[in-house]
């Protein structure tokens, strides 16, 4: 797994010119591009739910009305996707037809490629994410998985940030996490029908696996991790943040929709579990929302989870 | 009448516990949280070991081990927190309550076994 934070973003852009500077873009600055034709734009947004963005042309639609038409119909898709604007001089919003310009956040031109840099840095990766951090969660994780699931290969995609507000499967676990440096949720998710599969052909299968065999185990997983969690960056509760402050969380079942009252992004990591011997895979989408409070300056990793994990288990006689 | 009564508010960890200790010849009973422990104890005078959980709805397993002491004033049961916790301020007060030992999930039946026995007899 590489420690590098990427983010996926749409790339709406026709024009072959610019398809070059855009793309190295992209790999310079950890940045997915995904180019998109206009005929399947909206299918592209229904089946990609982990976004970070949209590199969006002043172009796209041919006509400026007509681009502002698009941008204003994923806007009402996604609103929380920051509209990031390619113009063919100026790199200001100022000239775009009313309805574009309301929803951009930022303008470029690939004449200028430091400028979006730093519109990169402000609205796409505007957390910064310690290092020690995100591998330990990475650790930790593929740990209390691979020792729920003994007999199937964990794996690990590369961690991305998400500003995306879409649920992913049917299935998922929120655990609050309270620190002097954080405050806010971890999130697992997953579909349902994969896991109750891999359930069934267990060791311990016998009737068929129900839906709240699948809730217990979820639940467990994640408990263990955020037990590891506590144990290597948390602590003494006394070290807790003294804000009680809270948010409404807000879930809206039809739309698979879920806010945790911020603009911040979700630090996503997508593990993996794979059967050798069938090839079944479950998909497992571990999200972590610093909704209320989010310092990383005084992130401390107290104890570094692979040096300790060897002890869990064994009984500590007083 | 069981020996080890099990505490733990996840049916997968209490199941997994239960089942490894009774498949070893051990008698075991089962609680959800810590009040349901409490009643299960209070009810069974068969119960040398208590294995509880700490993070658990209803009643946590450290205020657990304390009334086990105080309230029930119990002071012979043996009892070992298995949890995810492995806070320093934690385990002195569960050393202070009489706690004998500590695990850190997930649960290795098989490296602590011996000890159980021997605590259940």
């Amino acid at each position: 797994m590489n420690e590098e934070i990427v983010s996926k973003v749409l790339v709406l852009d026709n024009s072959l010119e610019h398809a070059e500077p855009i793309k190295r873009f992209c790999e310079e600055h950890n940045l997915v591009g995904l180019k998109v034709r206009k005929s399947r734009l909206m299918s592209v947004l229904r089946t990609n739910i982990d976004l970070g963005g949209i590199l969006y042309s002043e172009t796209y639609g041919g006509s400026p009305e007509e681009s502002a038409e698009i941008a204003l119909l994923i806007h009402a898709a996604r609103p929380e996707l920051p509209i990031i604007v390619r113009r063919e001089s100026e790199a200001t919003l100022a000239g775009l037809p009313d309805g574009l310009r309301r929803i951009a956040c930022a303008a470029y031109v690939t004449s200028d490629m430091v400028a979006l840099s730093k519109v990169i840095d402000e609205y796409i990766f505007s957390l910064m994410y310690p290092n020690a951090l995100v591998r330990g969660i990475v650790e930790i994780t593929q740990a209390v998985l691979g020792g729920q699931f003994k007999t199937l290969a964990i794996g690990c995609e590369t961690p991305y940030i998400v500003h995306d507000r879409l649920i992913f499967g049917e299935l998922f676990s929120l655990m609050p996490l309270e620190s002097a440096w954080c405050r806010g949720y971890m999130m697992l998710q997953t579909e349902e029908a994969p896991l109750l599969e891999m359930l069934g052909r267990g060791p311990d299968a016998g009737a068929a696996a129900g839906f709240r065999a699948v809730n217990n185990l979820l639940g467990e997983v994640t408990n263990l991790i955020w037990g590891s969690f506590k144990n290597c960056y948390i602590g003494a509760a006394a070290a807790l943040a003294d804000s009680q402050i809270q948010v409404p969380l807000i879930v809206n079942h039809k739309h698979k929709y879920i806010s945790f009252g911020t603009e911040n992004p979700q630090l996503r990591f997508r593990f993996t579990l794979t059967d050798a011997d069938t090839g079944r895979i479950v998909k497992l989408d571990q999200s972590f929302v610093f909704n209320l409070s989010w310092s990383p300056e005084d992130f401390k990793e107290l104890a570094r989870f692979a040096d300790g994990h060897g002890d869990a288990g064994e009984l500590e006689l007083f | 009448m069981a020996r080890i009564l099990v505490v733990d508010d996840s049916s997968t960890v209490r199941d997994e516990v239960a089942n490894f200790l009774k498949a070893s010849g051990l008698e075991v009973a089962t609680a959800v949280d810590g009040k349901d422990g409490l009643g299960k104890l209070k009810a069974d005078p068969g119960i040398k070991l208590v294995i509880v959980d700490v993070n658990m709805p209803n009643m946590d397993g450290l205020t657990m081990v304390e009334k086990i002491r105080g309230e029930l004033g119990n002071s012979t049961v043996h009892l070992i927190m298995l949890t995810t916790e492995s806070n320093a301020n934690m385990k002195v007060r569960g050393k202070a309550a009489g706690v004998k030992g500590w695990i850190v999930k997930p649960f290795n039946g098989p490296a602590v076994l011996e000890t159980f026995k021997q605590l259940a007899a």
